[in-house]
């Protein structure tokens, strides 16, 4: 019994349910405690804005404008759409591995309407919430799995040129989702010279971001990295063909794709802010394996570099 | 002595079944389906265990045949890297959908040592029981230390453990730790004078 009681203590401490205090302005449209987590939608009535997140401001999974819901509202989704100017080609096939409000994929999904997408999310009530509160439809085109995103990529027998993780619980990446193991088994699904993108936060140099640069650096011979200015959110962008290794190449690319697919989002700029792994990369950080993977642990350590 | 082992295989148990998330998750997700699998095949082979002590514990107990208990769980989770792998890999080539799958793979994983584990409980309170006055209070000492040592096992893993090293060192060293806490019990001879004096069978 006591046992018992034990093993539902620790089944509360996953998953938690417990309000969170909002802004005056703020207005909750949409509260559940999901299989996967606690899910809560919030308007701003200020800045007119909605977004999706768990227990905590920090812990924001998603946004949109409310009276531009195509437009894209969080940092990280703008600076993200910058990997594909290291692509030699238009994505014709894409992986997105967590939904979030589905921003991401319904803005790529406007401009490139012949792309085929796949959505990787574990959880139906996030899928839910994004068709109802953020104006996310599937269609032809692009189709949402209800599965775990490792378990997606180990099972599909199809190959992608452009493969975006961000897939996130509260304000970790699942440790399944982070490791060496899990970035080959991608890589095995990329075409040639296909392209990957992360968002990894990071709000101060912590041991989890240095294990993280380790470890994409193992699993792909090419990695750039642009910092967020208004968010404490990294773009890791890791490619299999050094062709767009040319950081001015790449700045160039990104105008192209702007004018061409209409971006309201300035990805020159971003890509001008390309940034070599090089000096983020610590050989004493540990790379993240199945066998060893403390992700939460290590968010709350100081990094050890210099 | 006793005591000192309740508390330890209380602490592996909870240990064992913190890790085995970590070892389901690479094969089967972290859906709710793996936790529910890797939970409820945690609990059958308790309980079971606890059952199939209480029968033992009345067939003549000693510390040596305790000592046997032991090792067995000792000896799966110290060559649990070998086959957990292997095994996992089989498992999710079959694919037997998200149910079963990590049900079948927590079950060839963690049952066998769960049952065993749980042997102890009744086993262990049956060797200690040297008075029925005080049985009670014999019984629910070692409830406790099994419990409190299944949350030690629990917070020290789930906070220290996983940095210091792999899960599969972990595992490894869970089993090095239960086969030597089973070789001073194999010659401890340690029974008890009620065994002798109980109901004639």
């Amino acid at each position: 019994m006591l046992r018992i009681f034990s093993l539902l203590s620790l089944w509360l401490l996953l998953f938690p349910l417990q309000g969170f205090a909002l802004e005056p302005s703020e207005k909750l449209l949409f509260e559940k405690n999901s299989l996967y987590q606690y899910i809560q939608v919030i308007e701003d009535t200020a800045k007119k804005e909605r977004y999706v997140r768990n227990q905590k401001r920090e812990f924001t999974q998603g946004g949109i404008y409310v009276n531009a819901p195509d437009k894209l509202l969080l940092e990280f989704t703008q600076m993200s759409f910058v990997s594909l100017a290291f692509l030699d080609r238009d994505p014709k096939a894409v992986l997105f591995v967590g939904l979030g409000a589905g921003a991401m994929p319904k803005y790529f999904a406007r401009r490139y309407p012949d792309a085929n997408i796949d959505i990787a999310e574990i959880d139906p009530d996030m899928l839910a919430v994004a068709q109802k509160y953020f104006y996310f439809k599937e269609n032809e085109g692009m189709k949402v799995h209800v599965d775990d995103g490792r378990l997606f990529v180990k099972r599909t027998k199809k190959k992608y040129d452009w493969i975006i993780l961000d897939a996130y619980q509260n304000d970790y990446i699942p440790f399944h989702l982070t490791t060496l193991e899990f970035l080959e088994e991608v890589r095995s699904k990329l075409k040639e010279n296909g392209v990957v993108v992360a968002n990894i936060t990071s709000s101060f140099r912590n041991k989890f971001f240095d294990s993280m640069v380790m470890t994409y650096k193992k699993a792909f011979p090419h990695l750039a990295i642009f910092r967020g200015k208004t968010s404490g959110n990294f773009i890791f962008v890791a490619t299999t063909g050094s062709i767009m290794k040319d950081k001015e190449n790449v700045v160039v690319r990104a105008r192209k794709i702007q004018s061409d697919r209409k971006f309201d989002v300035d990805l020159a700029e971003i890509a001008s802010r390309h940034e070599d792994s090089l000096p983020y990369e610590w050989e004493g950080a540990k790379i993240l394996t199945d066998d060893f993977a403390p992700v939460n642990l290590y968010q709350h350590q100081k990094s050890d570099a210099r | 002595m006793i005591r000192f082992v309740v508390f330890i295989c209380g602490a592996v148990v909870m240990s064992f079944e913190i890790l085995g998330s970590r070892v389901l998750a690479p094969n089967f997700g972290s859906s709710v389906f793996v936790w529910g699998s890797l939970i409820s095949v945690f609990l059958t082979g308790l309980s079971a265990g606890y059952y199939l002590g209480g029968r033992l514990a009345d067939k003549s107990p000693s510390s040596r045949k305790l000592s046997l208990i032991i090792i067995v769980p000792g000896l799966l989770l110290l060559t649990f890297p070998l086959y957990s792998g292997p095994l996992s890999d089989w498992i999710f080539m079959k694919d037997l959908g998200v149910r079963m799958s990590p049900l079948i793979a927590s079950s060839a994983l963690f049952l066998i040592p769960s049952v065993f584990l749980g042997i102890v409980s009744p086993y262990t309170a049956k060797l200690m029981i040297c008075s029925l006055h005080t049985s009670g209070k014999t019984i629910g000492t070692l409830y406790a230390l099994s419990t409190f040592g299944s949350i030690i096992g629990t917070l020290i893993t789930s906070f220290y453990l996983i940095t210091l090293a792999g899960v599969n060192a972990l595992i490894t060293g869970q089993g090095i730790l239960l086969i030597i806490l089973a070789i001073p019990l194999y010659f401890m001879n340690l029974s008890c004078s009620i065994d002798q004096t109980g109901p004639a069978a």
